[in-house]
């Protein structure tokens, strides 16, 4: 009996703190392609996964896991952290090689806190994703139409950076100007060195809204290279997304001087919906080699998007002076964003 | 010359989602505590805030905005006027934003639920019909409702 008033004590306080505090739908529940948010902590869990077919056309079919990232997202305050760690090709297979786990290796793909002073202004300590053009930026497979990757996007530069960067939003006009600008610090602060890392390298990206379904871009980076061609680069880049509806047409390009040749490489890519969750992808790219003739591809695609984090995509690729940095083939693949 | 900067205009005009409007009863209100310095924002700094561009306000505490669940009519009305948008269209840009570490503003389940959130926390900032904001919460602007539009 004496406990009775102890427990309505209990309940009636269990009840104002249920009535006082609001109901919330889906904060803490699982989201395929959100992520899984460790309670109240401020963590985020999440990832995405690919699994690539390829078929050149001049060499045997290979199978892969391509990419198995896993993203840590933690948001206090002015503070956030991001990271993604990856496990490149957990499993592959090939026309001469059984299914295998023996070409898995782990990647660091970014790994950096920001302290957000204002909106105007962050700043980013630790390694990211080089700010040059649209595609390296939101490179992972479930966000982009095609399975192979634009050379533009990628041959002329590292595709992580690791120092500092200043980065935010101005309001410029009736619209806001999104600007970073970064320095690489040491190889050191790099827990897993990039493929071909940029060495004493800086640079800066500015993207700009011209209208609501218009965004350009400029890139400017200046960097040495640890491998092949050894020497000091600049490199100057321009990139313009326009959609309307689910209709998207895209370019980006890339002019490198230094280690004793100029270099243009660029795309421009189309994107049309079809009925029932289907797109078409159309692209064409340009790319001067070092040590071959300026190549050209097209690509010719099919995606099926039946849910926003999940894509299935088809394409062939055909081109010019292309066998070594783009072969000729049937590619496919399969992305979720978990 | 002319023309064509009268036909931009007129374009601009007819696709510019609508925001801020003289209050009607059955608008949208976007809210925040009573107690807050906050008075007003522009239609643009709302549309920052909700699509997560926006972090601080402007004394440096961090926005935490609020949404309701995609299917309700308020919902659909207020992503329609602040992006010409319905929420499915906005996934993609959420996808990348993902990508980024950034996740869409919480969902709650009501309006009552909305008022007391925003109420209870600093820089929680939502929206309900205007009919139904009470006096703990300010209005810091009203939402012209579009009509409801089909999903692309």
């Amino acid at each position: 009996m004496s406990k009775s008033p102890h427990l309505a004590a209990v309940l009636a306080v269990t009840l104002l703190v249920a009535l006082g505090q609001p109901a919330r739908a889906e904060s803490f529940a699982y989201q395929l392609g959100r992520g899984l948010p460790l309670g109240e902590t401020g963590i985020r869990l999440g990832g995405y996964a690919n699994a690539v077919i390829a078929a050149p056309r001049s060499g045997p079919w290979n199978f892969d896991i391509r990419d198995l990232s896993l993203f840590t997202t933690w948001e206090r305050g002015n503070w956030r952290f991001f990271s993604e760690t990856e496990v490149a090709n957990p499993l592959s297979a090939s026309e001469h090689q059984d299914l295998t786990t023996g070409n898995a290796r782990f990647e660091l793909e970014r790994l950096y806190i920001d302290h957000i002073f204002t909106d105007a202004l962050s700043v980013r300590f630790g390694k990211f994703l080089t700010p040059i053009g649209r595609w390296n930026l939101i490179h992972a497979a479930p966000l982009v139409w095609t399975t192979t990757r634009p050379i533009a996007s990628y041959q002329l530069f590292s595709r992580n950076a690791t120092g500092l960067m200043l980065h935010g939003g101005l309001p410029v006009g009736e619209r806001r100007l999104e600007y970073a600008a970064y320095t690489t610090l040491s190889d050191s602060l790099d827990p897993y060195k990039s493929e071909n890392p940029f060495e004493n390298a800086f640079g800066a990206h500015l993207l700009y809204s011209l209208a609501e379904n218009l965004e350009v871009g400029i890139s400017y980076a200046n960097y040495e290279l640890h491998e092949e061609p050894v020497g000091r680069f600049n490199l100057a880049g321009l990139e313009a997304t326009w959609s309307y509806r689910q209709f998207e047409v895209s370019t980006e390009w890339v002019h490198r001087s230094g280690g004793g040749n100029e270099l243009t490489q660029g795309f421009v890519q189309a994107l049309a919906p079809l009925p029932s969750h289907f797109y078409a992808i159309g692209r064409y790219e340009y790319f001067q080699q070092i040590s071959e003739a300026a190549g050209q591809v097209g690509v010719f695609g099919l995606a099926f998007r039946p849910i926003p984090p999940l894509v299935w995509k088809v394409e062939y690729r055909l081109g010019t002076h292309n066998e070594s940095a783009a072969p000729d083939g049937l590619y496919g693949s399969i992305a979720v964003l978990f | 010359m002319r023309g064509l900067t009268c036909l931009s205009l007129a374009f601009a005009l007819l696709t510019c989602p609508p925001l801020i409007s003289s209050a009607a009863s059955d608008d949208l209100a976007v809210v925040i505590a009573a107690q807050s310095p906050v008075d007003r924002l522009s239609p643009g700094a709302i549309r920052l805030i909700f699509n997560r561009k926006s972090l601080l306000d402007g004394n440096g505490n961090r926005w935490i905005p609020v949404n309701l669940p995609p299917a309700d009519p308020a919902r659909r009305a207020f992503s329609q006027a602040l992006f010409g948008a319905m929420p499915e269209e906005m996934e993609e840009y959420w996808n990348i934003e993902y990508f980024h570490g950034i996740t869409p503003p919480e969902v709650l389940a009501s309006e009552e639920a909305v008022l007391r959130f925003v109420s209870a926390t600093a820089g929680a900032i939502g929206y309900v019909h205007a009919s139904r904001a009470d006096n703990r919460v300010k209005i810091l602007a009203h939402v012209s409702q579009p009509l409801p539009s089909k999903a692309r």
